[in-house]
């Protein structure tokens, strides 16, 4: 029985609490009477996930069984999420290999013949074969690679197909191969309450001009928050989207959702409340610790991207994505859900070295900018854990460092776009046609391994919401000037940052920590 | 090099914060209502109940531990002579806020009683570990009781009890928090009125002061504490738990006033009904009658931490044991 997500208020018997930052992790002290947000712990799994998923396929919610909308000669499309979900990533096999292999069975038996796979990464980057192997199987990439087991190509205009325009005037244009396909089977990962269920096609599978709808600073300043989706603008843009989708393809969703098993046995105290650590726990955290200070900084890199997750399968559901997608959530929630009561005048986050778009590469300083003012901050429901006007205090070295290979976009915009401008709206006025339209950033977004040229830009605009939303943002132990060129502070210590804090929220500030990694989202009162 | 070493020893010191000797954290108080059974009953005690183990026991309980705590402590013990006529099995009930407590007991009684005593022990905290469980079960010969969920009732004292040991028992369920008495559980009273068996209650005063809960080691200056022996208590006929226990609370309630009021004293104020546990130091309130000071009062962790004096300033008239 997995006990529920609850505030602790930090008291003379807490320990010194864990802070994840970046590549490396540290306990810390809070100051008495400061409020720690824990995720319930982590829901057991599915016993037999097989099974299950053959129970979800054959009686789905809202379709026929899928064998029945499995016939001779039809186009079949199954569409998966990239490797930005799940994080980190899952231990092999992935639900999603699972699920494709079972759909495939199906297929083959009611022989069907013209299946294609589609990564649905939209504008990230497109995964290497050694990704894509990983994600769908051997047996799988072995059948379609290369030919019908590819990434989506969002500047592929002869194969992108224009659904229409939803009643407020948003482009829904897809892949073409889906758009034209009799059936799309779409298999995902819900880890959060933003992602999947109408986000999963839409966004997917778009292209830069349907995109731009949803993306950006107007509707994610409107979106509080975006893992709320009743009151995320976002999502509402999704919805609208997903609705004329209904009209013109068939799409069968195929929805999974994982427990907070994110990390394995031998660094089970990541998973756990610090005051019921053992011996070996706190062994092994003095072991991990000093080991990963020890190893040169590319090679921790390596190892910790090498961690993958022992996730446990909380559900599978399958059938039309309006009804398959709630239930999906109630699973997530169930994970992820606590309560809280009211803001604080601080708000701590420890940020982990890994977010959605440096899955085996380098989290330069826009991504951790979107990581803890984009996804962090926005983990909430209701409020955020901070007041208006108060100061967010993350946990993050940001080194100025940067994958040219997968976010060349990213060079530019810290280089010179920043040096400008830190303002959400002014840079999207100003750039975002010039980086959206780049032919060289796009020719590498094609043919290289790199993210879309507007990438960067997506990603400020993740954080705008908490931008206006906070007073101040100081990152304890962030390198001086990466932070400065974002317009942020950094402090060499928690006293330091709650000293510089003080200017803003006074000398005895509410505190709220975050406790996250494993994924706690605050319901706000 | 030094950096490491001095990495590694903040990060020690850091970890080391707000945990015991065992690497222990308590629980925040906030915390509680979602804390977790840890450990269980299921850790198998009976080797350390072998000739070989207790041969073991007492070359270290004679050389080692009894030398230690009488080193470091100065015991005082009283109410031996009450133990005279017993023979065993019995349960010895007894307040509890200090680790030095268990030692003391152990040390102080007869070696017939001692031979053949098993210390009830917290599963959750001396049995969550295999080396810690094995060093407990040996030193203590301890057996461990489930505190919290399903598995409290399964404990293995009654079948102690049947094959004749002695058992000692802190019917508090845990080391006091400030120094004074919680309300003792009613469970050692059901185990005897069950087994028939005696129940000896035993006061100690003084190790609260001597090594609170946040300490591994003895407060120096060799202070002065105090083991005092109550009169076994003999289920009466058709007597129930209740009453049993109604008799033990008398009792420690008894044994504890006599450094304050004298042993004639404390049975002149027990006669009264004068007297109640230890459970807090008092404060006289608006209308002159004397009220509790609150829990989480730094009073009470005040008055408790107090050293005993160097000498019972009652003259005592019949002085018992040695």
């Amino acid at each position: 029985m997995s006990r529920p997500g609850f505030v602790l208020e930090v008291d003379e018997r807490t320990p010194a609490l864990l802070m994840h930052e970046g590549e490396g992790f540290r306990l810390e002290r809070l100051p008495l009477g400061s409020r720690v947000i824990y995720p319930p712990e982590s829901l057991p799994g599915l016993r037999d996930v097989d099974e299950e998923i053959r129970r979800a396929l054959a009686a789905p919610l809202g379709r026929p069984p899928l064998t029945e909308l499995l016939v001779p000669g039809m186009r079949l499309t199954i569409v998966f999420d990239d490797l930005s979900l799940p994080l980190p990533p899952m231990r092999t096999p992935d639900i999603r290999q699972r699920v494709i292999e079972h759909v495939l069975e199906l297929a083959a038996a009611n022989g069907v013949d013209d299946v294609e796979l589609i990564a649905g990464n939209a504008l990230h980057r497109r995964m290497t074969p050694a990704e894509l192997k990983r994600t769908v199987g051997e047996r799988v990439f072995r059948s379609f690679f290369p030919h019908h087991l590819r990434n989506h190509d969002a500047e592929d205009r002869p194969n992108l197909t224009e659904i229409g325009r939803t009643k407020h005037g948003e482009l829904v244009e897809i892949n073409r191969r889906a758009a034209e396909s009799d059936l799309i089977v779409y298999v995902n990962i819900t880890l959060t309450a933003m992602s999947g269920g109408p986000k999963s096609v839409s966004v997917g599978l778009a292209s830069y001009r349907s995109l731009k709808h949803h993306h950006n600073v107007h509707t994610l300043r409107h979106s509080r928050s975006f893992n709320d989706p009743p009151n995320s603008a976002m999502h509402h843009s999704y919805d609208r989207m997903a609705a004329l989708l209904a009209e013109h393809v068939n799409i069968f969703q195929i929805e999974t959702t994982v427990n907070n098993n994110l990390f394995p046995k031998q660094m089970d105290f990541l998973n756990k409340r610090e005051w019921e650590w053992n011996l070996k726990d706190q062994a092994a955290f003095l072991a991990v610790r000093r080991a990963n200070e020890l190893v040169p900084p590319a090679r921790r890199r390596q190892l910790w991207h090498r961690n993958a997750a022992p996730y446990g399968i909380t559900s599978v559901t399958a059938g039309a994505p309006e009804e398959v997608h709630p239930v999906s959530l109630r699973h997530v929630l169930r994970q992820q859900l606590t309560e809280v009561n009211g803001p604080s005048d601080i708000g701590i986050w420890g940020l982990p070295y890994i977010c959605p778009y440096n899955v085996n590469s380098i989290m330069n300083p826009i991504l951790v900018m979107s990581l803890g003012l984009g996804y962090f901050f926005n983990l909430y429901r209701g409020q955020p854990i901070v007041r208006p006007g108060g100061v967010a205090i993350f946990y993050h070295p940001v080194r100025n460092e940067f994958q040219s290979v997968h976010h060349p976009s990213y060079i530019d915009f810290f280089e010179e776009v920043l040096a400008e401008t830190t303002d959400p709206v002014a840079i999207e006025t100003k750039f975002e046609e010039q980086f959206a339209t780049d032919p060289w950033y796009i020719h590498l977004y094609r043919n290289s391994y790199a993210y879309h040229g507007v990438h960067p830009l997506y990603m400020w605009y993740w954080g705008a919401h908490a931008l206006e939303h906070l007073g101040d943002v100081i990152f304890v132990g962030g390198d001086r000037k990466a932070t400065a060129r974002m317009g942020f502070r950094s402090a060499s210590s928690l006293a330091d940052a709650l000293e510089m804090a003080r200017e803003r929220v006074g000398g005895s500030p509410t505190i709220t920590y975050h406790h996250t990694p494993p994924l706690a989202m605050a319901d706000v009162r | 090099m030094r950096r490491l070493f001095a990495g590694l020893r903040d990060d020690v010191r850091m970890v080391r914060q707000a945990r015991d000797l065992h690497g222990q954290a308590r629980t925040p108080r906030s915390a509680l209502a979602h804390e977790t059974v840890r450990g269980s009953s299921s850790f198998a005690t009976g080797w350390a109940r072998t000739p070989a183990a207790r041969a073991a026991r007492r070359a270290i309980q004679d050389g080692l531990l009894k030398p230690v705590t009488w080193t470091q402590v100065r015991p005082q013990i009283e109410g031996l002579d009450h133990l005279q006529r017993l023979s065993g099995p019995v349960v010895f009930v007894a307040n509890h806020s200090s680790h030095l407590d268990a030692p003391l007991i152990i040390g102080s009684l007869p070696r017939r009683l001692s031979s053949r005593l098993a210390v009830g022990a917290a599963a959750d905290y001396f049995f969550d570990t295999r080396w810690q469980a094995m060093v407990t079960a040996l030193v203590f010969n301890a057996f461990p009781i489930v505190r919290r969920g399903h598995d409290r009732r399964r404990s293995l004292a009654p079948q102690l009890l049947a094959e004749g040991w002695n058992l000692l028992l802190f019917p508090e369920g845990t080391r006091s928090e400030d120094g004074w008495m919680s309300p003792p559980r009613i469970g050692p009273a059901h185990l005897c009125i069950q087994r028939q068996v005696p129940m000896v209650p035993v006061m100690l005063r003084g190790t609260y002061a001597a090594m609170p809960r946040t300490r591994n080691w003895p407060m120096p200056g060799q202070q002065r504490v105090i083991v005092r022996y109550g009169k076994p208590l003999h289920p009466a006929e058709g007597e129930g738990a209740r009453a049993l226990h109604q008799r033990m609370v008398q009792s420690m309630a008894r044994l504890w006033a006599e450094d304050d009021l004298g042993w004639y004293g404390s049975l002149r104020a027990q006669a009264r009904g004068e007297l109640a546990l230890p459970t807090g130091p008092l404060e006289p309130v608006g209308d002159g009658t004397p009220a509790l000071v609150q829990p989480g009062s730094w009073r009470r962790v005040w008055a408790a931490s107090r050293p005993l004096p160097a000498r019972s300033k009652h003259l005592q008239v019949w002085r018992r044991g040695s």
